[in-house]
């Protein structure tokens, strides 16, 4: 979301510009201390900038969840630039699309639900800027696409958020049908070589030859089920 | 009267700190990248709480000095006890 098109940052802008005009204009007059300056400097002091931050704080968190924002680190650039491409065909990209939450599909896959969802997944975010900056900064892209991995395998719940597995036409499909015990309980990943294919492009499992750039590992069986991977 | 207090250096630190953690919050806002933002949202918002801090402990420093002065005024003004 750009500032132009998000309240809460014209919101935080004008504290901010309020609270600068405060205090940028004590201390060219200097007036002593007393009851006015006080109540003036309580707001240029207080609060405008408690406004900056609520207001900048909610507008933070949004601005971490975009693509854009994941991107801006060289090492996540094949992932969201593969996103990006409207011609991809992988599973990440064809996430990407929509207007509710495509620029924010990063986020939207690899958020962790539940209570302290949101929390968890910023703790875990600091920790890939920390990590970015003390080891990864100088890592070549190349390297990056193989090097970088989840620390757990991906979970089907993330999916399930939006797939309830529960819609007549999803449980009808043959292969939902035979593996559905296996897919709610996680054991078998939608996003696998024989299902959906992987996500992103270049990834394989640890122990397969590396993936060749840009070629969606489609399922190759007949019993395909996901209509929207071809061509 | 008497000549009113300086301004009280504290008052001056504050109002330099909030600056910088409002710039910093201002740039997290106008540049949303990582670092920016983790910037205004440790540093930033440190910065901007300790300053309020200051400007508050400077505004009951200085209205208690008043006080203990406008006594002591007032002790002196008394006639003494023989
Ligand atoms: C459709 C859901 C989905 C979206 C959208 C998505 N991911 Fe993923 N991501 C996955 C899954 C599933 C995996 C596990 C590996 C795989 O299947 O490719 C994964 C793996 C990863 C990995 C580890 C890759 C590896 O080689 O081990 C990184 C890094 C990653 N994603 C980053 C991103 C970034 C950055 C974006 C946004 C551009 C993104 N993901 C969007 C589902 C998603
Ligand atoms: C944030 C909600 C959300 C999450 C999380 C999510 N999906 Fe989707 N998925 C959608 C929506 C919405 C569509 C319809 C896509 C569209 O047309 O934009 C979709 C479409 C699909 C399709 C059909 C794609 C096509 O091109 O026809 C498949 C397959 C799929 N998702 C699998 C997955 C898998 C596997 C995961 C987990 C790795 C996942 N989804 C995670 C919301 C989600």
């Amino acid at each position: 979301m750009t500032v132009q098109s998000s309240p809460l940052a014209v919101v935080a802008l004008a504290c901010a510009a309020l609270s600068a005009a405060i205090i940028v204009g004590y201390l060219i007059l200097r007036p002593p201390l007393g009851p006015s300056s006080r109540i003036w400097l309580l707001f240029g002091l207080g609060v405008f900038p408690i406004g900056v931050a609520f207001a900048g704080n909610i507008q933070g968190f949004e601005a971490t969840k975009e693509r854009q924002f994941c991107g801006s680190c060289h090492v996540m650039i094949p992932h969201a630039s593969d996103s990006n491409s409207i011609t991809s065909v992988s599973l990440s990209s064809r996430h990407a699309r929509n207007k509710l939450f495509g620029n924010e599909n990063c986020y939207s896959c690899h958020a962790d639900y539940g209570m302290f969802g949101t929390i968890v997944t910023k703790l875990g975010g600091m920790r890939h800027v920390w990590l970015y900056y003390t080891e990864y900064r100088n890592v070549p892209i190349e390297e990056a696409k193989t090097t970088i991995h989840l620390l757990k395998p991906y979970p089907n719940d993330n999916c399930m958020q939006c797939h309830s597995t529960e819609g007549k036409l999803w449980l009808e499909v043959p292969d939902h049908k035979a593996s559905l015990g296996d897919v709610r309980q996680g054991r078998v990943s939608c996003a696998s070589a024989g299902c959906h294919g992987y996500a992103h492009p270049n990834f394989r499992p640890p122990g397969e030859a590396p993936a060749e750039p840009a070629v969606h590992p489609a399922p190759t069986d007949s019993s395909k089920t996901d209509a929207g991977s071809a061509p | 009267m008497k000549p009113p207090p300086p301004t009280s250096r504290l008052v001056l630190v504050s109002c330099v700190l909030t600056l910088a953690a409002v710039g910093l919050m201002v740039w997290s806002l106008l540049d949303p990248r990582p670092v920016p933002v983790v910037a205004a949202m440790s540093i930033g918002q440190g910065l901007g709480t300790a300053s309020l801090g200051a400007f508050l402990y400077a505004v009951g420093a200085d209205l208690r000095s008043r006080y203990v002065r406008a006594r002591a005024e007032r002790e002196s003004a008394r006639p003494r006890p023989p």
